[in-house]
């Protein structure tokens, strides 16, 4: 039963209600649709977790111990905890933001065809972009021998003399925005398309100026698909460290670098600490999806 | 209500096999037997004319060695695979991941032991340390190469678990190009000249070179042992504070560049760094004459080789004298190096080219271990991100 | 034969006529922001790759690339990984997305929560995970360097279950999947016609969009190849420009071209064609 009369159409009515209707034989016919998922992901993702979950409870001489869980609430761990939801949260918003933008310009924007044919497939390689390469090619452009830090020179301005550094949260935010506004950009066109050119005539006819469409019907259409992009930026930035190692090398404390510190350095080893950090950060993921997941509830219920 | 019943079942049924699937692959496998040695021939059989003859007959019908973490770069591993491959020809050198660090390494073995496919390491290179963390999990297996006794005593195993390979010294290298006056020493990289031009070749926390560095810094100042940690902390945090200090991972990149025309790394990879920029720019390779500190590596064949003869068969043309000058050619110091130089197996050129390791100090296992604690706790506090203001 | 209901739902930018003067200059600015932020660091790299010679510019770099001969082994064979990645994701995925859509709506932060797992599991975990699962009876998959193969492009579909789940799931939401759904369902078509003739038509630039990140993710892929001793494009860029000073950057510019022009040939090969 739809809430809104501007909007009889069946499209938004609350699927939760629909399945009600269904007829019962149907049943575990429902659950033969996941199965291939689940069973792949068992296979492939859940087992994997199954043994990162086991192995966290690994001891330094072998057997089982809690030791590495009571670790987790050193400041070392927490602080980096905080530093990577920092830095993710940040992005994440950044990103959402700034990709929106660009991905409505060569949507909606009015831009010729082939500017979104080639912001699609550069956004497809530039969202891969990470790591040393990336780190490289930002220190050859803002680093202290980089060319923009040099053309800044030309006009007399010293950046580092100034304050600003690549190697700072605000470097890291600027060289991760470069993976993360691609990605914005690519996975929201296909919500974008989706904004009906009726409802903006409807709008319009009704006397709305854009500000009042933008926030009365299309932010809350998009809201539901722009969250969701969001929390795959989000973890898309939280499960990063090529890139911070190859930029800061460990100077910010990350749950990635510290999970790289045990398992794979030459320095420390007590894998079954990483593993401990790992789980922790499985469960930051699952109580942001639940947090992203109210706020989606909440914004779908606007469409009745 | 039914649907919730059959979620609940099918859910757990996944999650069961999951369970099921990861307990069968963390279940602990069959220790391997002991291993057979060499010298054990049939008794009849005359000895072999070549030493190595039945071991290459055995490793050849293994056909495959599998390697980790050797880049060809690092001690002209380029040229030690060249040669191992030219004089036991048949056997496929199978290179895993080259940037692999000690603790992926071991990590490998674990993962991998049940595995008879080519992703499982027969041989190891590991830092000094690693040696008994990997004895004392059974990771891997004893064997004395045939030079056994040339290998000082301080860089192997008693029991032939692990064995030191070849070792460097840590070097300041500087890109002349962006700076006029190289330092020489550690105390002079306070100086303001340097402001915003000294890196690591990476994080303290997790490369080796780095965490020596801080240590040997300290002993620069005329601390030693756990002390000389604790001032080589107190040195770099003067170093960041006077904005000296840049917190990059220190690559060839970043120093051919200029980007941080100090670089503190081992010896040979600044040698090798500087001739393969052949001028573009220039790098000159300082060794500290305070706090010169000397690293060593160590290989080991590990418990559950799926090619235990080829694996031994690259070990004794390691440690051949083939394979020492190998990695002297790349400007390392091979282990082996006192009793060559005695015996003049080294050749003339290849000695000119060994930047000097007098006065070196070599650490042993229980100092490493005992300066690491400090530092890397000590490192987050002292100039991690707690001490920068953050924008 | 696709069906849609009331104005076309197909994936058309919404009218041909022409928006507002004032959006138009909005979007121009942004795009053009948006262009001098991602293209700086590319010329950047670009400029240094140039620099390999000393006091000259030239292509020096770029040679020492190509005088690689084992090049087209290893890029060919990230791009047959590719393709059969992204084939399996899609199989997968897209009747995942839509049935939780339609069917199971209380099982979607579940179905998220496991699309989201390969961010919070290090590469190198997961691999060695995958190893030790299935390097012993009676699962052995990684005896032979084919059946790692075949292991190794299952983990690049898992992997790319973030990217293109959340593609779909957006594409879905753009189309009215129940409508659609019963007006075939009243035609007598199955589910397997649904979603072959209905679905996955309407979610042609979604589909692109989840498939382009899974071509970007397994080209670049490194971690997980190298665990598994595949030789993919990924080890052998690393390998050729490991402690080099120069040629990364050309690497870096080399790879961001191919992979951009493959995309492009992706990009065509899925794109729209005109109704008869």
């Amino acid at each position: 039963m739809s809430k809104s009369s501007l909007y009889p159409d069946s499209r938004f009515a609350d699927p939760a209600e629909g399945g009600a209707k269904r007829s019962p034989q149907l049943h575990i016919g429902n659950w033969l649709g996941v199965l291939p998922f689940f069973v792949f992901s068992g296979l492939f993702l859940i087992a994997p977790t199954l043994i990162l979950a086991y192995r966290s409870f690994e001891g330094l001489n072998g057997g089982q111990t809690l030791d590495n869980y009571r670790l987790l609430t050193s400041p070392a761990v927490i602080n980096s905890y905080g530093m990577s939801i920092r830095i993710s949260l940040t992005t994440a918003i950044l990103g959402g933001l700034f990709g929106f933008l660009i991905a409505w310009a060569v949507s909606l924007g009015g831009l010729p065809r082939p500017f979104r044919t080639t912001s699609t497939t550069f956004s497809g390689v530039a969202s891969n972009f990470a790591g040393v390469p990336l780190a490289a090619a930002f220190v050859f452009t803002l680093g202290r021998v980089g060319v923009v830090t040099a053309l800044f020179e030309v006009f007399g301005v010293n950046l580092y003399k100034s304050g600003f550094s690549l190697y700072s949260f605000t470097g890291l935010t600027l060289v991760y925005l470069f993976f993360q506004i691609p990605l914005m950009v690519l996975v929201m066109l296909p919500a974008l398309d989706g904004l009906k050119r009726d409802w903006l005539e409807a709008a319009e006819n009704l006397g709305a100026t854009p500000g009042q469409y933008w926030r009365h019907v299309a932010l809350p259409v998009l809201m539901p698909s722009i969250l969701g992009t969001m929390i795959l930026l989000f973890g898309n930035s939280f499960g990063a460290h090529a890139t911070a190692y190859a930029l800061t090398g460990g100077l910010f404390p990350l749950a990635t670098l510290l999970i790289g510190q045990q398992i794979s350095g030459d320095v420390l080893h007590n894998p079954g600490l990483g593993y401990a950090v790992a789980m922790g950060m499985v469960i930051i993921m699952a109580f942001s999806i639940l947090i992203y997941s109210i706020l989606q509830r909440r914004s779908e219920r606007w469409l009745g | 209500m039914r649907t919730n019943k059959i979620v609940f079942t099918l859910l757990a049924l996944i999650l069961v096999s999951s369970f099921v699937l990861s307990a069968c692959a963390t279940a602990t496998t069959v220790a391997p037997e002991e291993p057979v040695a060499t010298e054990a021939l049939p008794t009849e059989a005359p000895p072999p004319a070549d030493p190595m003859a039945e071991l290459y007959a055995a490793a050849q019908a293994e056909g495959m060695l599998t390697t980790i973490a050797l880049p060809h770069d690092w001690c002209n591993y380029a040229a030690v695979f060249e040669g191992f491959k030219a004089k036991y020809p048949g056997i496929e050198v199978n290179e895993l991941d080259p940037g692999a660090g000690s603790g992926e390494e071991l990590e490998a073995i674990r993962a991998n032991k049940d595995n008879p496919g080519p992703q499982a390491p027969d041989v190891i290179d590991v830092g000094l340390a690693f040696g008994p963390t990997a004895k004392d999990e059974g990771l891997i297996q004893p064997y004395k190469v045939a030079t056994w006794d040339e290998i000082p005593d301080s860089a192997k195993d008693p029991e032939g678990y692990w064995y030191g390979d070849y070792y460097g010294v840590l070097s300041l290298s500087v890109n002349t190009a962006e700076v006029a006056n190289p330092p020489t020493e550690y105390a002079d990289l306070l100086k303001p000249e340097y402001n915003g031009q000294i890196a690591l070749s990476g994080d303290p926390l997790s490369s080796n070179a780095a965490i020596l560095t801080v240590w040997a810094a300290g002993l620069a100042t005329g601390a030693t042992g756990e002390e000389a940690a604790q001032a080589g902390l107190e040195f770099f945090k003067q170093l960041n504070e006077a904005g000296n200090f840049v917190p990059i991972d220190g690559d060839p990149r970043t120093i051919g560049i200029g980007e941080t025309p100090i670089l503190i790394d081992w010896s040979y990879n600044s040698i090798l760094n500087d001739q393969n920029l052949a001028g573009n720019p220039d790098l000159v390779t300082n060794v500290p004459a305070a706090g010169r500190l000397a690293g060593v590596y160590v290989q080991a064949i590990s418990a559950y080789a799926p090619h235990p003869n080829a694996a031994k068969l690259w070990m004794e043309y390691l440690y051949s004298d083939e394979g020492q000058n190998a990695w002297a050619s790349g400007f390392c110091y091979p282990i082996r190096f006192e009793s060559m130089v005695a015996a003049n197996t080294i050749p003339a050129d290849m000695l000119a080219q060994l930047p000097s390791t007098e006065g070196s100090y070599f650490p042993t296992i229980e100092e490493i271990n005992a300066a690491k604690a400090v530092i890397t706790e000590g490192w987050p506090v002292v100039v991690g991100v707690e001490v920068l203001p953050l924008p | 034969m696709t069906i849609s209901t009331g104005p076309p739902i197909t994936a058309k930018t919404p009218a041909a006529e022409a928006p507002p003067k004032g959006n138009r200059l909005w979007a121009w600015l942004i795009f053009l922001m948006g262009a001098l932020y991602f293209m700086l660091p590319l010329a950047a790299t670009f400029y240094w790759s140039l620099r390999a010679e000393k006091g000259r510019f030239g292509f020096e770099a770029y040679r020492r690339l190509f005088a690689d001969a084992n090049f087209m082994p290893a890029f060919s064979e990230s791009i047959v990984n590719a393709i059969a990645a992204i084939f399996l994701s899609l199989l997968i995925i897209v009747p995942t997305a839509y049935w939780v859509r339609l069917r199971m709506p209380r099982l979607r932060p579940v179905v998220e929560f496991i699309t989201l797992l390969p961010f919070v599991i290090p590469a190198v975990v997961l691999v060695f995970g995958i190893i030790r699962l299935y390097s012993r009876p009676p699962l052995l998959l990684t005896a032979t360097y084919d059946s790692s193969r075949v292991l190794l492009v299952c983990v690049y579909a898992a992997l790319s279950f973030p990217y293109m789940f959340r593609s779909v799931d957006n594409g879905l939401r753009a189309i009215d999947v129940r409508a659609l759904t019963e007006a075939a369902q009243s035609l007598g078509a199955n589910w397997i016609t649904i979603l072959r003739e209905v679905i996955f038509p309407n979610l042609r630039v979604a589909t692109l969009s989840g498939a382009l990140l899974t071509f970007a993710i397994v080209l670049g892929e490194l971690t997980i190849a190298l665990y598994m001793a595949q030789k993919t494009l990924g080890p052998y860029m690393a390998n050729l420009t490991r402690s080099k000073v120069y040629e990364p950057s050309a690497m870096a510019i080399v790879a961001f071209a191919i992979t951009w022009v493959a995309m492009g040939m992706i990009a065509y090969i899925s794109r729209e064609r005109k109704q008869p």
